[in-house]
This record gives C-alpha cells, structure tokens and sequence, in this order.
C-alpha cells in the first residue's frame, strides 16, 4: 500500500497526514482525527449523518475518498460551535427540541447550516428539499424544520437572541412549558459518544461470518486460514461459549452463535477479531463453512400443519406461544346479530431503521470483570443472561449502556453483545464491533408480519355482539420478544370496545425468516389495524357513521376490558369527540360520500404532497473562509 | 469496502492514460466516487480491491464548459449542480436544470458528475434523457501506440445496455459535446418513492421550441428513461407535434401508443400509465417555459391533468 501524503485545513487548523489511500473522508475524520460527530449510518450516501462542508460546499463524506480533500479546506460539526459557543442553528436545535436520538443530528445541523448559507431566505418548502438528503426516524421531521426557521429568523434579525432562552416553568411546574432537552446540547455539537465513536487502546475489531442458508445443518467450521492472517488475534465459535448457551427475552432459544445449525439467513456463526477492520473482514473471507441443507419453512400457517420441517426441536409444532383469551359465548352472539362480516388482514415485516446501527465495545476490566458498552434497551436483563452464558458470577458482567441512536424496541434483544465479550474474554483486549447498515437490515430483529381472521356480528344499530379473533404472528427463527407481543396483540386484540362475546387466539410461530422482536407498539398494531379496518367495513355495510359505531361500542368509565381489568377512566370518546370536531368531519356511513364531501380541504387542511421541484436557478455556492460564530 | 494500493490523481489527461499504460490492468477510473462507494458494498459487489484507482476529475479538459462549434461542450467530471447555477448552462441547456434538481439531493449534486451518469449507464439514470434531447456526442480518448486516440460517439450509440457502454476499460470519457437550445422551453419529469436520493421509476424529458406566436411546435423533442434497459427518444411523439399548431386534438393524438415504450422487467402496468402522463405533463411544462400563449398554456395544462 503506497500511502498518500495529505494536506488540509480542518476546522481552521492545519493538518499534514500520511493516510491509507483506501480510506473516505469519514474514515480520515473519525479514525485519524478522532473527530466523531461526523457519523456513519448507512456508508452509502443515503442518510447524511456524514456531512461535512469541503471548501464551504455541503457533502456526504462517505461518498469521498480521502485524496479528494488534499488541498482543501474541511469543516466539520466540531468546528460550528467556536470555542464553546454553539451557532445560531445549534442553538434552535436545542430551543425547538429538534434533537431526539440525536445520530442524524450533527448531518441535520450541517444541511441546515448549509442551506441558509445558500438562501438566508429559504421558505420551509425550501428547507425540506435543502435537507432531503438526511434522514432522520425519531422526529417526524418537524420540529428540526421548526429550528431551522427559528435560526433563519434569528440570523435576519427577525428573532432577538433570547428567543433560544428556556422558558420559566411556571410556578415550579414544568408540565405544559416548552422545556429545552438536558442532553440536546451534546447532540447537536456532535460531542455525544455513541458505542461506535468509541475507542480504547489497543483495541481490535470484530466482523462476522454469518449464514447464507435460512435452515442448514452446519457440518464443519474450518477456521486454519484465517487463523494465520497477519493481524488475526481471535475466532470464536458456539464451541467457545463456557456457560449455557442462550438468550431471549421469554425462552432461552439462541445461542450466542450457531450451534449445530443456522437458522435463518444471517445467523451468526463466526466472529474474528483483529487488529483492524480490512484484516478481520479479509480473515473472515477465508473461513469455510460445510452446511448440510434442510427443508425450511417461510409461511407461519405452513409451520403449524403437520409434517412441517421443524425449526427448534424443543417446540415440534413450531409454536413459540399460544395466548388465548375467552369471554362469553361467541356462538349465542352470532346467532342474535343481524349482520356478521369476516376479513383477513395481513400486514408485514417492517426494520427499524434507526440512523445508529448496532455497535459495541467490550473488555474486560482489571477485576476480571467483563464489561459491554451497547446501545441496549435492556441492560440489566442482558446482564442476567451474559452470566449464565459466560458461566460468571453476577458481579463480573457489566453491562454499560451507551446512547442509543434510535431503538424503537430494534436493541431490546442481546443479538451481539454475547459474541464481544467471548471474543474479549479470549483475546483479553477490547474488541468493537459495529453493523454496517446492510448487516443491520438483514440480520437483526423485525416487525412481527401477521395474518388475522377477523369475525364480528353486529346488530342493525351498531351493537357489537361477538368478536372472534385469530392472528399468527410470525417469530422468524427465534422466540426473542414473540411471547410479550403476542400477549399485548391478545389483550388489544379486540379494541376498546365493549363486547360481550369474545374470543381471541393469538400464536407465536417458529419460521427460517429474520427473527421477529419487539417493535413500537408491540402486536397491538397488527390487530388495532384489523380490528379498526374491520370496523370500517362493518360502517359501511351497516350504514352507520365509522365515529358513531366507535362510540356506541367504546368502553367507558367502570366497563372491564377483555381480560377483566376494571377501568377507572377512559379518554376514549373524549378522543373520538375532538378527531371528529378538528377533522370537521361529514357525518354519514363510508360509502354515501362521492367526490363531494365537504369535510376535504379548508382550513388548517395540509396540502397534499406535492413534489414539484424548486425554481431551479440558483447562485453558485459561495466559497467560504472558515467561519468565526457564523451560522 | 473499496480498497486500493495507490490513489493517483493526474493533473492531465497525459499523465492518465501513462498511469493506467504503466498498470498491469487492475486499474478503475474515478470521478465523483458517488457510484463507486456504494456499489463496493454488501449485496452488491462486495468487498473490492482495486490495486490502482486513477482520479480524473481534476483534469482540466473535464473541467471546461465552452462553446465548440456552434454546439456546447460540457466536460466529463462537472458536477450536476453546475447545470443548477452556471449560466451559461443554464441558457443553452434549458432541459438540464429540472433534472438536476431532482437528481439525488443537494450534497450528491456537488460530487456526481455528468460523465459518471453516462459511464455508468443505469436505465433510469436522470441524466441521459435530457441528454439524449440535445443530441449530445460522447468524446472518448485512450492511448493507442502511444499516442492518444480521441473518437467521438453519439449517446444514442454510446449507451448500449444496463450498465454497458462503447467505452473500454482505458479510455476516458473527456465529455459530451450538446445542441445548445436557447429559446426552448425544457421539463423534466421523475416519480420515484420520495424527493431526495431515489432512483428513477420513470423519467422523461421534454424539450419545446415555439414560433413567435406561442402557438406552434416548430421543434419538440422527447426522451424517456427508466423503462427499459436504455433510455430513448419518443421520435413517434415528435414527428406527430413538430409544425403543427397546439391543440387539445394534437396532444391527445401523440399520448396514443407512447405505454409501447415500456419494456422494463417489472411494474409495467404503473409504468404504462405513467409514460403518458409524463408526456403530457412534460409537453405541458415545456410549452409554459417556451413562451406558450396563456391558450396554448391552458390546453396543454388541461391535457396534461387529465
């Protein structure tokens, strides 16, 4: 490798290096200049967490090979805030409450910096487009379009700088007052250390070999040719686990790394450390895995007939869970009702997304204690099961939560942690590990995708007499957090109705997918879609307004719900009440509307989504000297 | 993962094509990079080595935007923001600019360049149709016993399949020589799954020249992507508009038979309603930015929404 001399300005300072001409601009900023506010989330130019200005113009640093800045001048998130001081658009970011999770936030600052920069003027239609390279999944986008306009006002003078200043709480009181977040400030200077912007000394990094094969008995695992790659320092297998071997928020059913078999496309089965990234993914090129195919099973109704290949041998009807719930006598209520309407509904498996992709660094302390920084949503949990694993007391696992770019329920379950501290315990250095975003996509846990059986019998003014429910859910390949969701999806699994006849099945299944985990709103999407779409049909073929028949079946202060908990107060038809007043809504059954309803449009109506495309002349991007306190 | 031996970034064409002469071969071309990253990833090539990677977007005959000839010349490595804030594009490429501000987003913009969207070749690259409408010519140059060797294609001929072209491994593309179209009115259309960073699903672009009156085609020419394995001139489309006066009749007549187009391998049937809504809406902007009269305006408006 002929290295490649670089001269540069970073954040006004200069900087000479010797780089690996293989490296991007993010890898020279965040490995070589520690400069960690700049983020990778997908090293593909589809999210924006890595940009940086190069001579004041707005790229994707993840798009750049190194050589490209020899000469130039680079700022970075780091060189907004002046000594201390954060810009005008960080300050609004922290005023607006623009920053959640905060990985996408430094990219967000820098697009939005960027686009006052070219249009100190820039209308929110304009800044939308002006930030469509950057993703982000917790904010819904508003409140980081909020900010920027707050730091347009303030930079045009429109604003004074106290419009940044927090609010009193009033009278000691902070519910109802626009409370600025604690940890914003550290968002939005890109100064927050997630798992993956840490680094400890001599540390090596960890890739993994995962399985190609969805249901494959693993024959043999030949590791002799990566072992003897320079800068090799440890392979771990399920051989290597001291202790029991299994983890999962309900049932103990996946090993750390394959055991005997894989079971899904993705399983882990290899890890290596090494002593760099290149090295561990090179010496993962050269393992060889013999796999023996077995017959897999895709489809969660196909994995309960009999004779369907078994996915765990400790569940031969491949359920992980079956909850059932039952109330009255659904038989006697269909038999009264004047309409009876069945429908199946499916929905699918949806990723997470999160802009911060799994990552973890594991060592273990001079105590002999083994400690993993992840970004988990369930330490204490993890800990519990990294013990029994590891076969060490209590007291030497510690399980440290690093800030979580995202979860929405994606890093409840303890998928890699198991394979950081094995690889740590045997090598006795600290190991990281980080996914890239096709790794992250692929192989960890998804939405449960659901098929429900929905009968309801309703009388001719909306009575619902008797509901009859059936979801199976699909686990994928392990039991991870299938149990809680399918309980939550049999508890709502009726809607708040009151009805007096129900019965609800729901069933965790065992398939060769992506393993499914939690998600936000755990099971109780899947069956509030089928349960309110259904509702909808049911208005429809009744001639009932869709609000009217919610509220004649909604359950109501002193009802029970279906599994009997008593309700001391319900919000429900308050809430159905004020949707129906803002919405300005036509009273009247689905389908006695044509193109005429007057509920459509008027005020405080968003337009519809339009994309047409910014008048498009524009100035050329200003060449700009590195900025003393500017936007 | 991109990995190289060594990076070179020539500040002449000479001293690129000596470079990848003096290689054993194991070489590629980088521009704007913004193809190239990503696709040495996961799920598509994988990890690559690539012992030499040769940078020629700083080479100054790539950089230059002039007259040639009564024609424009855009060289290979400028960067598709240009066609949003160079003047001179901006007048005489009056179909580039709505393309490019649907292209990718704002960052990628400044990076990818026009080269790098025809080299690459994807069906639904944005650049080609309005390219194609202009009737650009490709200049490439390669050494060829020891001299350089400069031959010109046409864009038509240059593009021969997803992700195939005329050129060779060691030539390089110096840029596209284009009919400059001042006066004419230019649309581009996209639909894609949101704004930013999305590939085409179709894409069409429609250049208009109007007499004084606004009333009549004197020139039209229409070029569609993104369903089929290269882009193409709607030439059917324009012989049916080019002298004839605007009317509802007219642009009714030319939508029939534009779905024959679609050849794409999957979505024919969205694909097969958009095509001639996207002629429609496409004709419809050009005729307004060519100086259309408010009727020739309005009929084609009308037309265009159905």
């Amino acid at each position: 490798m002929a290295e490649l001399k670089i001269e540069t300005t970073v954040n006004g300072r200069r900087i000479a290096r010797r780089v690996d001409p293989s490296q991007r601009v993010l890898d020279f900023l965040r490995d070589d200049l520690h400069l960690t506010g700049t983020k990778e989330g997908c090293g593909a130019g589809e999210c924006g967490t890595c940009s940086v200005f190069v001579d004041g113009v707005l790229v994707k640093s993840c798009l750049l090979p190194v050589a490209k800045v020899a000469g130039k001048t680079i700022d970075t998130i780091e060189g907004l805030a002046v000594s201390g001081e954060m810009s005008a658009v960080q300050k609004a970011f922290h005023k607006a409450g623009a920053s959640q999770c905060g990985y996408c936030i430094p990219g967000m600052v820098m697009a939005a910096t960027a686009a006052l920069r070219l249009n100190p003027d820039a209308d929110r239609e304009e800044i939308k487009e002006r930030l469509g390279g950057n993703i982000c999944r917790c904010t819904g986008y508003q409140k980081i379009f909020d900010a920027v306009e707050m730091a347009r006002d303030f930079l045009n003078g429109k604003l004074s700088a106290t419009a940044f200043d927090e609010l009193d709480a009033e009278d000691g009181k902070y519910i109802g007052v626009n409370v600025r977040r604690i940890d914003a400030p550290s968002k939005v200077t890109g100064a927050l250390r997630y798992a993956g912007d840490m680094v400890l000394p001599n540390m090596l990094h960890v890739q993994v070999l995962r399985s190609p094969h969805p249901h494959a008995r693993i024959v043999s695992i030949d590791v002799t040719d990566a072992e003897g790659l320079p800068g090799v320092e440890g392979i771990v297998t399920s051989v290597d686990v001291p202790g029991q071997d299994g983890f999962g928020v309900f049932v103990s059913d996946q090993p750390v790394m394959a055991r005997d078999k894989v079971r899904y496309v993705g399983e882990p089965v290899v890890a290596i450390a090494a002593e760099s990234l290149a090295q561990a993914r090179r010496a993962i090129a050269k393992v060889r895995v013999e796999y023996e195919m077995l017959p897999a099973v895709f489809d969660p109704d196909e994995a309960m007939k009999e004779g369907a290949p078994i996915v765990h041998d400790y569940a031969p009807d491949n359920i992980v869970k079956h909850i059932p719930i039952r109330k009255g006598d659904i038989e006697a209520g269909f038999a009264q009702a004047d309409l009876i309407v069945e429908q199946t509904y499916e929905t699918q498996q949806v990723e997470h997304a999160y802009l911060e992709t799994e990552a973890g660094l594991a060592y273990v302390d001079h105590d002999g204690v083994v400690t993993v920084h992840s970004p988990s949503q369930n330490i204490t949990h993890h800990r519990h099961m990294l013990a029994r694993i590891l076969n060490l007391p209590i007291n030497k696992v510690r399980m440290i939560m690093s800030p979580v770019g995202g979860g929405f329920g994606g890093k409840e379950d303890m998928i890699y942690q198991g394979m950081l501290a094995l690889l740590t315990m045997k090598t006795r250095r600290p190991v990281r590990l980080v996914f890239t975003r096709e790794e992250s996509i692929a192989t960890t846990a998804k939405r449960h995708p659901s098929r429900t059986s929905y009968k309801m019998g309703l009388t001719k003014d909306g009575r619902i007499l008797a509901s009859q429910v059936r979801i199976v859910y699909d686990g994928g390949a392990y039991g991870m957090s299938t149990e809680g969701v399918i309980r939550k999806g049999a508890i709502l699994g009726g809607g708040p109705y009151n009805i007096p006849n129900i019965q609800i099945d729901t069933y965790g299944v065992y398939t060769n997918n992506t393993p499914s985990g939690a998600f936000r709103s755990f099971g109780s999407l899947q069956s509030q879609f089928a349960t309110e779409s259904h509702l909808d049909i049911c208005a429809e073929r009744l001639g009932i307004d869709p609000f009217e028949l919610r509220l004649t079946n909604a359950m109501r202060k002193g009802d029970a719900t279906h599994t009997k908990q008593p309700l001391k107060s319900s919000a429900m038809s308050d809430v159905l009440e004020a949707a129906r007043t803002a919405s300005r809504w036509e009273h009247g059954a689905p389908n006695i509307r044509g193109a005429t309803r007057s509920d459509l449009a008027g005020e405080g109506t968003r337009p519809s989504c339009t994309l047409s495309p910014r008048a498009v002349a524009e100035t050329p991007a200003p060449k700009l000297q590195h900025e003393k306190g500017a936007a | 993962m991109l990995s190289c031996d060594t990076y070179l970034s020539p500040g002449s064409l000479d001293d690129a094509l000596a470079a990848v002469a003096a290689s054993d071969g194991r070489f590629r071309f980088v521009a704007g990079a913004t193809d190239l990253l990503p696709w040495a990833r996961e799920g598509r090539a994988g990890d690559v080595h690539v012992p030499l990677l040769v940078d020629i977007s700083g080479i100054p005959d790539l950089r230059t935007i002039e007259p040639r000839d009564g024609r424009i010349w855009i060289g290979a490595a400028t960067p598709f923001q240009r066609f949003l804030d160079h003047p001179e594009l901006i007048r005489l490429m009056p179909g580039m600019p709505d393309c490019a501000v649907w292209f990718a987003d704002n960052q990628i913009r400044e990076s990818a360049t026009i080269g790098g969207n025809l080299v690459n070749a994807s069906p639904s690259g944005d650049g080609i149709p309005p390219l194609l409408t202009a009737n650009a010519t490709i200049e490439l140059a390669a050494l060829r016993d020891g001299a350089i060797r400069r031959r010109r294609v046409s864009l038509v001929d240059f593009i021969k399949g997803p992700g195939q072209t005329e050129a060779e491994h060691d030539e390089i593309l110096l840029g596209v020589e284009c009919d400059t179209l001042e006066g004419y009115g230019g649309a581009f259309e996209k639909v894609g799954h949101r704004r930013s960073l999305v590939i085409a699903v179709v894409c069409l672009s429609a250049v208009v020249r109007l007499d004084p009156s606004g009333t009549r085609f004197e020139d039209v020419r229409v070029a569609i992507g993104g369903v089929g394995p290269v882009a193409r001139r709607m030439t059917d489309v324009e012989q049916r508009l080019i002298g004839q006066p605007i009317t509802a009749e007219l642009l009714r007549a030319c939508l029939v038979g534009c779905e024959q187009f679609v050849m794409s391998r999957t979505r024919q049937e969205y694909r097969k309603l958009v095509a001639p809504g996207f002629v429609a809406r496409g004709l419809a902007n050009a005729i307004e930015r060519a100086g259309g009269s408010p009727d020739a305006c309005g009929i084609a408006k009308e037309i265009a929404n159905g």
